[in-house]
């Protein structure tokens, strides 16, 4: 495998870091990098992502390039357009500092080779004006609206397929999406459906509250076992629920481990998150297959 | 007590002298003799301090009359499943303290009996007692789900951590429900409990090997082992056409869905192992590999052995059949040795080739897999959205007016909206 998967995740966890940025500028992210080698290299994320590409062909850095090369991995939904263009901006905006290789933390033959697919986004943004949910539930033909059992009108787009909530205060909580941008792009959708019903809507603080992945790591786990060694951050209770609730501190995020071999990993708010957990629990797992 | 100021109420006097009565002080009227106040017995109250009564008079915060209620449940429950003492008043503990705090405060009242058979359950757990979740459950006539609630909920608020319940552990109370002594049944379906007790739990180490115990509830897998060693004890005709549901009946223990499917998982973990029994030369198939589990119990680690010598010899042969012949050379056969760690590991030459589609289903290349990968769920196809999304792209007008009505349309909705509802609610009257 010429360009593995492990380059490709860090090359897109920098293009993550400018793509949250929307048009609210005060909500400027204060996380840290998903991986330390990055810092030193690039800190992108002061930049607003309007800032369209000043063409600047890719500086023939390590990084750079290997953004080019096309994804073959289908877990990767990344586009390489966005990541170039991040390249690009960064190469406008450092212009004394160029762009070092990336190199991994740990040897590549360590690295899992898996790559967590996302499931699921949910996230929520302000219209920003009071709204009249008998109104919208009227004219609107994808709503539905039963004040008894909630007070919120459920609305539903077929591309990206999604499902919003959409309150009389004019805040709004988009699900379904299966990448941040089609869960930004899904809530533009409802946005502008809410704009042609004739409410005067924007779009404030869209952010990202939860973001859902699965994986498969192919092998039995004995989640008995895992339990025992594990004890302050695991949960097992086969008579309750068949999985391992294993809750990790940094990043902190809630994996669910079963026995098949499947995890599935929830409660991060960045995608680099999802793929520092897993990298995590990895070699412990893979622990568990040799004994 | 000042005299001054004071006039007699009967004859209008001034002249109130002091009197002691009885060590009870008066003040009597001299001229007409009137008892103006009594001393201490007077209705001249003093105001009193600012201080409230349960302040000065209240020596400790005791506990409501719920949680003494709750304590005594407690205690009952300690006694039913004769905890020793040290248990008893560690889940005491726990229940005083989880009580106080506040996500426990104000719950029903079922919570809070809940929160009782919790605390035993921890402390059990903690000092080595086997008790599991679902006896609990059924002691309080509870639903398991409701009281896993409240057993997360009370873990968070005492922040401890108690062990797993071995099955191992829980065997041999579980098979002492069993109605199955000389006394209480024919002597053909009699059997002793320690015997069965012995037999039931090689097998329940069998199943947790061989993956089928790992995610799985407990207790339909113990029913099932229990059922299998009662009929391999004595294969004879009665009790090897005896089903399961039969067996529970004349045991009278709850019957159990789930444990059907465990008893089939299990007989075919034992078929694959009573095929490697050197002196068996028919065909072992489910029905008839009942009567070689006591053999296949005795000697299970050759078995295993040699029943994973032979999977790997089968895999072997697949390959070189394969059409690619350098996979053949990347096999690596695992011995596992006196360990019952039955998991074949997958070639390790598949992880580094360049596989663009993952393999399939690697459960059944294993010679034990958990049923769950052997039986996947089918899952409806994943339908794939958009790939490429910025997530800044132009929405089209089209696209935005097509999920939204014409004014045609809308009033016709309201309309039906109208008429569908008044119908409903004189349906509703009526």
């Amino acid at each position: 495998m010429d360009e593995s998967a492990l380059e490709r995740y860090f090359d897109d966890s920098i293009a993550n870091d400018s793509g949250f940025l929307n048009g609210d500028d005060a909500d400027l992210p204060s996380t840290p990098k998903p991986s330390g080698e990055l810092a030193d290299d690039l800190d992108l994320s002061f930049l607003p992502d309007e800032l369209s590409g000043n063409a600047c062909d890719a500086e023939g850095s390590g990084s750079g390039g290997g953004v080019a090369l096309a994804s073959h991995h289908e877990a990767e939904d990344r586009p390489s357009s966005s990541s170039s263009q991040t390249a690009n901006d960064s190469a406008v905006f450092c212009p004394m500092t160029p762009m070092t290789p990336m190199t991994p933390m740990t040897p590549m033959t360590e690295r899992s080779g898996i790559v967590p697919q996302l499931q699921n986004i949910v996230s929520t943004v302000n219209l920003g004006c009071p709204l009249d949910l008998k109104f919208i539930a009227l004219q609107a033909r994808n709503a539905e609206y039963n004040p008894k059992r909630f007070a919120a009108v459920i609305m539903r787009i077929r591309e990206p397929r999604t499902t919003a909530l959409i309150f009389s205060s004019g805040k709004m909580v988009c699900t379904g999406a299966k990448s941040e941008e089609q869960s930004r792009l899904a809530a533009r959708k409802y946005a502008r459906v809410v704009q042609k019903l004739g409410f005067p809507a924007r779009f404030l603080d869209f952010k990202i509250q939860n973001m859902v992945a699965s994986c498969d790591v192919c092998f039995p786990i004995r989640l008995e076992g895992l339990v025992l060694t594990h004890q302050q951050f695991s949960s097992y209770e086969p008579e309750l629920f068949p999985g391992l609730i294993y809750r990790m501190v940094k990043p902190r995020i809630v994996l669910l481990i079963f026995v098949s071999g499947k995890v599935v990993l929830t409660g991060a708010k960045e995608r680099g998150e999802i793929y520092e957990a897993f990298e995590n629990i990895y070699p412990i797992l893979r622990g568990f297959r040799k004994q | 007590m000042s005299t001054a100021g004071l006039k007699c109420p009967c004859c209008g006097s001034s002249s109130i002298v002091e009197d002691d009565h009885h060590t009870n002080r008066q003040m009597v009227c001299v001229d007409c003799g009137t008892v103006v106040s009594e001393g201490a017995l007077t209705h001249d109250f003093f105001e009193g301090t600012d201080i409230s009564y349960s302040r000065t008079t209240a020596v400790s915060k005791k506990p409501c009359l719920n949680q003494i209620k709750g304590q005594q449940r407690l205690t009952a429950l300690c006694r039913v499943l004769r905890v020793n003492s040290e248990i008893e008043t560690l889940s005491s503990t726990y229940f005083a303290q989880a009580y106080e705090h506040e996500s426990f405060l104000n719950v029903s009242l079922q919570k809070k009996e809940n929160l009782a058979g919790c605390c035993v359950l921890v402390s059990c757990r903690q000092l080595n007692w086997p008790v599991t979740m679902g006896t609990i459950a059924c002691l309080l006539e509870v639903d398991i789900a409701m009281l896993g609630a409240v057993y997360q909920e009370m873990m968070k608020v005492l922040k401890v951590e108690a062990q797993l319940v071995n099955v191992s552990d829980v065997m041999e109370a579980h098979c002492q429900e069993y109605k199955i002594s000389p006394l209480d049944v024919h002597e053909d379906l009699a059997e002793d409990c320690k015997d069965l007790n012995k037999r039931a739990l090689s097998l329940v180490e069998l199943a947790a090997d061989s993956w089928i115990l790992t995610g799985r509830q407990p207790v339909p897998l113990m029913t099932a082992t229990v059922y299998l060693a009662w009929q391999s004890l004595n294969p004879n005709h009665i009790r090897l056409k005896m089903s399961l549901e039969k067996f529970c009946l004349i045991a009278k223990v709850k019957k159990n869905r789930v444990a059907v499917k465990r008893v089939s998982e299990i007989k075919g973990v034992l078929c694959k192992l009573g095929k490697e029994i050197p002196w068996v030369t028919d065909p072992v198939t489910s029905d008839n590999v009942v009567k070689h589990v006591g053999d296949i119990v005795k000697n299970r680690y050759a078995l295993l052995r040699s029943a994973m010598r032979s999977h790997e010899e089968a895999m072997q042969n697949d390959q070189e059949e394969e059409v690619n012949p350098s996979e053949a050379d990347d096999q690596t056969p695992h011995a596992t040795g006196e360990n019952s760690e039955m998991a074949e590991q997958p070639r390790e030459g598949n992880e580094s080739n360049a596989n663009p589609n993952p393999v399939p289903n690697w459960g059944k290349r294993m010679l034990f897999a958990p049923p769950c990968v052997i039986h996947p769920k089918r899952r409806r196809a994943v339908i794939e959205g958009l790939k490429d999304v910025t997530g800044d792209e132009d929405i089209s007008d089209g696209e935005i007016e097509s999920y939204i009505r014409s004014p045609r349309e809308a009033r016709e909705f309201a309309v039906t909206q109208k008429a569908w509802l008044s119908q409903s609610e004189e349906a509703k009257c009526q």
